[in-house]
This record gives C-alpha cells, sequence and structure tokens, in this order.
C-alpha cells in the first residue's frame, strides 16, 4: 500500500458543533481512508448533515479540527477538490440543467462545455439536458446534483442521501453510478443515507455515529461477519441437531448452525453421511441494520428485522 | 479565482432574462416612450402653446426651431442617471444576485468551489456591470428620444463631446454610477445579513430617503449644510457638491472651502462600509439554512 493511499481525505478531531443548548457533534473523532465508498449512518440528529456542512464549509465548528483532502476545512485549494451534494439540491429555477452544470463549472474555472453531456449521460439526465430545471422531480434534481458535484472531477465527493426521491430503478443506478465512481473513477465516495440495505450493497466502510459522536466504524464485511452462523434448510432437523450438539439451534423449518466459516465442509460432509437431505446452505451474518439498531439504541420496527 | 466568480455570476445573470428585463430594458423603455409621446402632444398643441402668453417661456423655447445640442443633451442625461427610478430597477437585478443563493439554497452547490470573498465580490463586480448596461441602456433611450424630438420640431443636430463636454460626461456618468454602486453596497449588506431579497431591494431605498431628509432635520439643531456631520449623513448632498465642481460656473466657485473633500470622505464612506460590513459578515455566516 503506498502512502498515498493511507492518506485519508477527511480527519476530524474533537469536533463539535452546538446550536444553542443542542449539541450536533460532540466531540466527534472520525478519519475516512481515501478509496472506495464510505458510508455515513445515524439517525436523524446524529450529526451526519452537520458534519457535512462543516466540511464543506458552509457552517463553522464550535471546537475541534477538521482537514478534508489533507487540508484545513475553508482553505479553498483544498475544498476544491471536493464534489458534494447536501441534501435534495435546488437550483435558480431559470436555468436548464445543461446550464446549471455549466454556471459550476465556471465557478471553477473550467470554460469548456465538452464534459457536460457526458456527465449528463452518465446521471440519465441527457434527455432533459435542456429542460428548465424548475420542472424537475426530486429524483432528476438529485442526478442533476450529482452531475454537479463530479463536473470539476474532484477526487472526494460527499453526497448526502444520493437516492432520496428516487424510483427503484434510479437507486440502482444511481448506486452502480457510486460504485463505479470508486471503482473505475478512483474517486473517494463518501455518502451518508438512511438506506441502511443500501448502504450494506455499496458501501465499502461505514460509520455509525449517535448523538453527535462515533459510536461504530469499520468494513462493513468485517462488521457483518461478526456472529456469522450457517443456516441450514436440512431434514430431518433433529437429526441434524444431534450431529451438531451444542452448536445447533432450530430457526424455524431449518437449523443454525454456529461454527467458523472454515469448519462448513466438513459439517456438511458430516450432515450427509448422516443421512441428512440439505437442500440448501448459506452463512448468515449481522446485517448492517441489526448493528445500526443495536449501537444508536433506535427502536426496530417488527418488518424490519432481517434474518440474514 | 475572482475572475471564476465573476464569469460564473455572469453567466447565471445572462440566463436571467426576467431580471435583465426589469434591470436594464424597462426604465429606458419607458422613459423612451414617455418622451416621444410627450414630443408628439407637444408638436399636436404647438399653435396653441405659442399662441398663449400664460404658457411658460420654457416650454415655448422647447417648441423652437433652433439647433438641438446632442453633446449637452448627453452631459444632461448622464447627470441624472442615478434618479430613483433607474435605482430602483437596477437594484431589483442586485437583489436577485445577492438574494439569490439564499432563496434558492444555492450556496451549498458554490461555497466549496471558491472563496467566500470571491464569491460576494463577484456579485458586487456583476452588479456593477449591471449598473454599467442599464446606464447605457438610459443613454441611449436618451439619445433616440432626442433624434425624435429634432425629427418632430425639424430641429438641427449638432454632435461635439469633445473637450471639457467630454469631461463633464465622464465625471458626471462616474457619479451616476458611484451613487448606484452606494446602494447596490447597501443592498448587499442587507441581503447578507437579512437572506431577504425584498431587504435587498427596500432598505437601500428606505435608507436613501432617510439620507435625503435627515440633514433637514439637522438644520433646526444648528447644524451647518455643509458641516461635516451633514455631509456624512447625506451622500446624495455630497455627489451633488462634486458634480457642480465638474460642472464648474458660477455655483462651483461659490462652494465653501474644504466641502469637496467631505463630499468624498461621505462618498467613500457610503460606498466602503456597506462592503466591508457585508465581507465580514458573510465570511462567518452559517449556511446551513439559506
Amino acid at each position: 500500500m503506498t502512502a498515498v493511499i493511507e492518506t485519508p481525505v477527511i480527519h476530524v478531531l474533537g469536533l463539535t458543533k452546538t446550536y444553542g443548548t443542542v449539541r450536533a457533534l460532540d466531540g466527534l473523532d472520525l478519519t475516512i481512508p481515501r478509496g472506495g465508498v464510505y458510508g455515513v449512518l445515524g439517525p436523524n440528529g446524529a450529526g451526519k448533515s452537520t458534519l457535512f456542512r462543516i466540511l464543506l464549509g458552509l457552517i463553522r465548528p464550535t471546537d475541534g479540527t477538521a482537514t478534508i483532502m489533507n487540508g484545513p476545512v475553508g482553505d479553498i485549494a483544498h475544498m476544491r477538490l471536493t464534489g458534494s451534494m447536501i441534501e435534495t439540491p435546488r437550483y435558480p429555477p431559470y436555468m436548464t440543467a445543461r446550464q446549471v452544470l455549466r454556471w459550476l463549472a465556471l465557478e471553477h474555472g473550467i470554460t469548456g462545455t465538452a464534459d457536460i453531456p457526458y456527465w449528463l449521460e452518465r446521471v440519465g439526465l441527457s434527455e432533459a439536458a435542456d429542460r428548465k430545471v424548475r420542472g424537475f422531480s426530486v429524483g432528476m434534481m438529485q442526478r442533476l446534483g450529482v452531475a454537479a458535484a463530479l463536473i470539476s472531477k474532484p477526487e472526494l465527493i460527499i453526497l448526502d442521501e444520493p437516492t432520496s426521491g428516487m424510483d427503484p430503478p434510479g437507486i440502482q443506478e444511481m448506486r452502480a453510478l457510486i460504485r463505479s465512481l470508486a471503482n473505475d473513477d478512483g474517486l473517494t465516495v463518501v455518502l451518508a443515507s438512511h438506506q441502511l440495505l443500501e448502504v450494506q450493497r455499496v458501501c465499502d466502510r461505514v460509520a455509525i455515529l449517535n448523538k453527535g459522536k462515533l459510536v461504530r466504524e469499520g468494513a462493513v464485511s468485517e462488521l457483518t461477519a461478526v456472529g456469522e452462523r450457517l443456516r441450514l434448510s436440512a431434514g430431518p432437523v433433529d437429526q441434524v441437531l444431534s450431529v451438531l450438539g451444542a452448536k445447533g439451534v432450530r430457526d424455524g423449518d431449518g437449523v443454525l448452525a454456529d461454527i467458523p466459516r472454515a469448519e462448513g465442509p466438513a459439517l456438511i460432509r458430516a450432515l450427509v453421511e448422516a443421512g441428512v437431505d440439505i437442500s440448501e446452505a448459506r452463512w448468515v451474518g449481522t446485517d448492517l441494520e441489526a448493528i445500526f439498531f443495536t449501537e444508536t439504541g433506535a427502536v426496530q420496527a417488527p418488518e424490519t428485522i432481517h434474518a440474514g | 479565482m475572482l475572475v471564476d466568480a465573476i464569469r460564473a455570476e455572469g453567466f447565471r445573470l445572462s440566463k436571467n432574462r426576467t431580471a435583465l428585463f426589469w434591470s436594464l430594458l424597462f426604465v429606458p423603455i419607458i422613459s423612451l416612450a414617455i418622451g416621444a409621446l410627450t414630443n408628439f402632444v407637444l408638436k399636436g398643441s404647438e399653435t396653441k402653446i405659442l399662441g398663449d402668453e400664460k404658457m411658460p417661456p420654457e416650454l415655448k423655447a422647447a417648441l423652437g426651431r433652433g439647433t438641438l445640442d446632442m453633446a449637452d443633451a448627453l452631459v444632461t442625461a448622464a447627470g441624472n442617471l442615478a434618479n430613483p427610478l433607474v435605482l430602483l430597477f437596477v437594484l431589483i437585478g442586485a437583489a436577485t444576485l445577492y438574494a439569490g443563493d439564499y432563496r434558492w439554497e444555492t450556496w451549498r452547490l458554490i461555497s466549496a468551489r471558491n472563496s467566500r470573498v470571491n464569491l460576494l465580490l463577484a456579485k458586487l463586480a456583476v452588479v456593477a456591470l449591471l449598473a454599467l448596461a442599464a446606464m447605457g441602456f438610459m443613454l441611449l433611450g436618451s439619445v433616440l428620444e432626442n433624434l425624435i424630438k429634432a425629427a418632430v420640431f425639424e430641429r438641427t443636430l449638432t454632435f461635439a463631446l469633445t473637450g471639457e463636454a467630454a469631461g463633464r460626461f465622464i465625471g458626471f456618468f462616474g457619479l451616476s454610477w458611484l451613487r448606484i454602486i452606494q446602494f447596490a453596497m447597501m443592498g448587499m449588506l442587507a441581503a447578507v445579513v437579512t437572506r431577504s431579497l425584498l431587504a435587498a431591494l427596500f432598505v437601500p431605498l428606505v435608507v436613501g430617503v432617510a439620507q435625503f431628509f435627515t440633514p433637514q432635520m439637522l438644520g433646526p439643531m444648528g447644524v451647518m449644510p455643509d458641516a461635516w456631520l451633514s455631509m456624512l449623513v447625506n451622500p446624495g448632498a455630497s455627489i451633488d457638491a462634486i458634480q457642480a465642481v465638474i460642472a464648474g460656473g458660477e455655483v462651483a466657485g461659490a462652494l465653501p472651502d474644504g466641502l469637496v473633500l467631505k463630499a468624498w470622505v461621505s462618498v467613500g464612506l457610503w460606498t466602503l462600509a456597506p462592503l466591508a460590513g457585508a465581507l465580514a459578515w458573510f465570511r462567518k455566516q452559517d449556511l446551513s439554512k439559506e
């Protein structure tokens, strides 16, 4: 791994922001590495948007320090390496999508217009390029916001709820775009989202904030691997349980086996030799949603509980 | 970087046809229409006016057949460019520029792309250009109106904007522009502090009215019109004093000693203080809720 890769794109230390008596951020420490897609999760009021707004220079912290692209927040030379979309963006209503991108490119000193059709195409707005934005849906506003964030060819892109207001195909396209930005374009993507399944699918690492503090951080694969078990749809169930002994527990019409992943093949062989019919065997871990509710103490609605 | 911000702001304004129409074209069109109509009405009543002894001599002179000095007309027009009507409509465009990012919550789109000082100065620069363009259209309207007058009353046109006349024209034009910029600065300060388009439009106008009446209130308190206080609270009077100096003649000679210095200090103060205030406020302003 090179030194460049190890350089964090965002580093905050003891970051605090108070609004009157409310502490939106409470001494937050967070380091976001370069590369990949990084998710910032948290319930409403956790401090995600406040963190993003500080990083983008929209508001000043009450205390603490923050650096972005290795420079202090507010240093425009470093901040210009960042593209962003905060909440659902709004635009001057008299402009077309193409004009919005041209305007924002000019703000960056980019006078050429060659890239504008490319980014409009990439976010699926080519056909609406010359329509006034006052007639855009929320989803189209979001797409244009992503294009606006990318028009300056940043190294880091910060997206706040990028799929908000989008229909399912749009969400899928956005997810693919975000992954592509990280994988193909080499960008670091930092996003906040309430859609935990989306985050789990698209992010490499996540940070969970609650009440302005970091409560959990790590690679998604590592976080969700904790408590991983093998779920077997096999019968007869009693015979499966007798083979597993204390490591097995009934789970509906199947069995959950609490064994390390390395022991999986041996267990399957043992079960087959014992005459068990196995119709399905799959590893199930703790999903991000379960971790989120555990860490934030939020109440989980019954319909959102997942087995894996 | 500042030039990037100016270019972006100018591009954005160029797409706002509503603001451009009201700021640049409405007043010249209306002025031209009223001026032309007045000429036609006067022409239609020419015999009656000339034959009526009660009519003022100035009105009769306007119907004369002598030469029409376009250069003189332009110089006079340049001195009157910062009239309340022009101010009001230029401020509509300025207010849209200043308050648009609060109104449409677009600071979040541009705050990481350029420094805050550059973003605000770019708005001011574009407003300054907008004011110049508005003044240019007003002068064009004045030229057209005089051409119509010359055609209607069959007057011979002369045009010699050289020497002293050119100097007066440039001086008057510059002072009018400075007066408009003063109001634009106040509009910028009001927009930044209140985040409101209406405040950006009306606060400067209200302040302008107050500036006009304050010296009249100071008079009974024993403060003379040429005193520092009177001059400082009324930059409009300061502009008038400087304009008198540029015009020359008896009025200029009768001005009290030191008045021009006071006038320039007043003009400078009312131009730079709102700018400094707006920049200072904006640099520390939370833009979380535009």
